[in-house]
């Protein structure tokens, strides 16, 4: 891994735990938690985007609570595919990366069920938990819903941050996304 | 005896830690996670961070047993129900979301005593010390250096976008477009950043896969590396009669 990955990573890092404050600032229904694991994956690939991921939720499991190291496997999950996702072009324009976002989604969501269910009994004290019950009043099974309930929220989270991501990289100065082989440095 | 618990080696605590996180889940509820909790409180206490680890735990407890108690009990009742106010009510399913909140509150409590007796840096370097390579010790230390001035730069970058007229109300579409001007200059000096550091990196000639001494090496008695040896013996046994019972 290049030097200017490894110093990325911990800005990444902080990044996921300070970007609550402009959440908390636009009232979003969303997290953007992982806008720092996403970035740093579009850069420098899955291998940092995963370092970056388990270490923001070491970082979070150190500073907040302990519970965010249950969520490591959906870090590794979302730095893996956008990883993947940036080798491919998938943040190369705005329409892709929502498509980028959505396969995030999806797959984090998928991830983040199975560690709900076996810790929480199914639901999260939270915006999802309060989605999960809803849809049990509709007679939804409890894995279903959990599973619908993850997925509406991890989907709109990672499209947005996917494409604040892409929005972001071609207004990085060419001289330090040369440094990374971003496309539109090169141009 | 109070004072070496204070004193214990960060390692030592988390093997501690692990150990419990385990029983709370292998044990059978009530017993395993009662009797877990007892230990990580009465470890909290003794180590004076018991009020900050009983928070941190009820925290995480309450609302989830709430949570599962509205929805399991209440929105979609499991088993015989009860008129409460003209609410159908099924009692039993309260028991099974307290024993959920039990093993939260417990795994919590042991963790959050690791978390909140030991400094982190310290953590990290006594990780450092049993080999931790550079480049994973500089992950952690950096991390946990840069998040206090990631979050006064979120600050100033929300202060200056209202300075020029930003909205940051009205409709879920426009609160999504105010992201972009507030997100991004933040994102880019993160990485501009990064840029400075890594050249001070370099300058240094940083090696990420050697291993680093510590200017302030953390005690670490041989009576505790036995005592660890056993703790995660204990906890791997644990987890394969998890298995096999």
């Amino acid at each position: 891994m290049s030097t200017i990955a490894l110093a990325l990573i911990p800005r990444a890092v902080a990044l996921n735990l300070a970007i609550g404050a402009i959440v908390a600032a636009l009232k979003l229904p969303v997290y953007l938690d992982s806008i720092g694991t996403i970035l740093v994956a579009a850069l420098a690939g899955p291998v940092a985007g995963i370092l970056t991921g388990v270490t923001s939720n070491l970082v979070l499991g150190m500073l907040s609570s302990p519970i965010f190291i249950a969520f490591i496997p959906v870090t590794v999950v979302i730095g893996t595919v956008a990883g993947v996702a940036s080798r491919v072009g998938g943040f190369r324009s705005v329409p892709r990366a929502l498509a980028s976002g959505l396969v995030i989604g999806l797959l984090a969501g998928a991830t983040s069920v199975p560690i709900v269910l076996a810790l929480f009994g199914g639901v999260t004290a939270g915006g999802t938990g309060i989605i999960t019950i809803a849809l049990r009043a509709l007679e939804l099974p409890l894995e279903s819903a959990a599973f619908i309930a993850s997925m509406a929220v991890d989907v709109l989270d990672k499209m947005l941050s996917c494409a604040i991501v892409a929005a972001v990289l071609v207004r990085l100065p060419r001289r330090i996304g040369a440094r990374f082989g971003l496309p539109q440095a090169a141009a | 005896m109070i004072e070496r618990l204070r004193r214990i080696n960060p390692l030592t605590a988390l093997a501690t830690a692990v150990l419990l996180v385990c029983a709370t889940y292998v044990v059978p509820a009530p017993i395993g996670p009662a009797l877990t909790l007892g230990i990580g409180v009465v470890l909290s206490s003794l180590t004076g961070v018991g009020r900050r680890v009983a928070i941190l735990a009820i925290a995480v407890a309450l609302p989830t047993w709430l949570f599962l108690a509205v929805m399991n009990a209440v929105v979609a009742p499991e088993g015989d129900t009860i008129r409460v106010a003209g609410i159908a009510v099924a009692p039993a399913a309260l028991v099974p979301a307290a024993w959920i909140a039990l093993r939260l509150g417990a795994a919590v409590a042991a963790l959050g005593w690791v978390v909140m007796m030991t400094p982190p840096l310290r953590l990290v370097h006594a990780l450092a010390q049993r080999g931790l390579p550079a480049w994973s010790q500089y992950l952690l230390a950096a991390s946990l250096a840069a998040v206090p001035e990631a979050r006064r730069r979120a600050r100033e970058v929300l202060d200056a976008q209202r300075c020029r007229g930003l909205a940051v109300g009205g409709g879920p579409l426009g609160r999504l477009r105010a992201a972009i001007p507030l997100a991004g200059p933040l994102m880019v000096s993160l990485v501009t950043d990064a840029e400075r550091h890594a050249i001070a990196l370099d300058a240094r000639a940083f090696e990420p896969r050697g291993k680093r001494t510590s200017l302030v090496p953390v005690p670490d008695p041989k009576g505790e590396r036995i005592l660890r040896t056993a703790l995660w013996a204990l906890t791997v046994a644990l987890v394969v009669w998890g298995f096999v019972r």
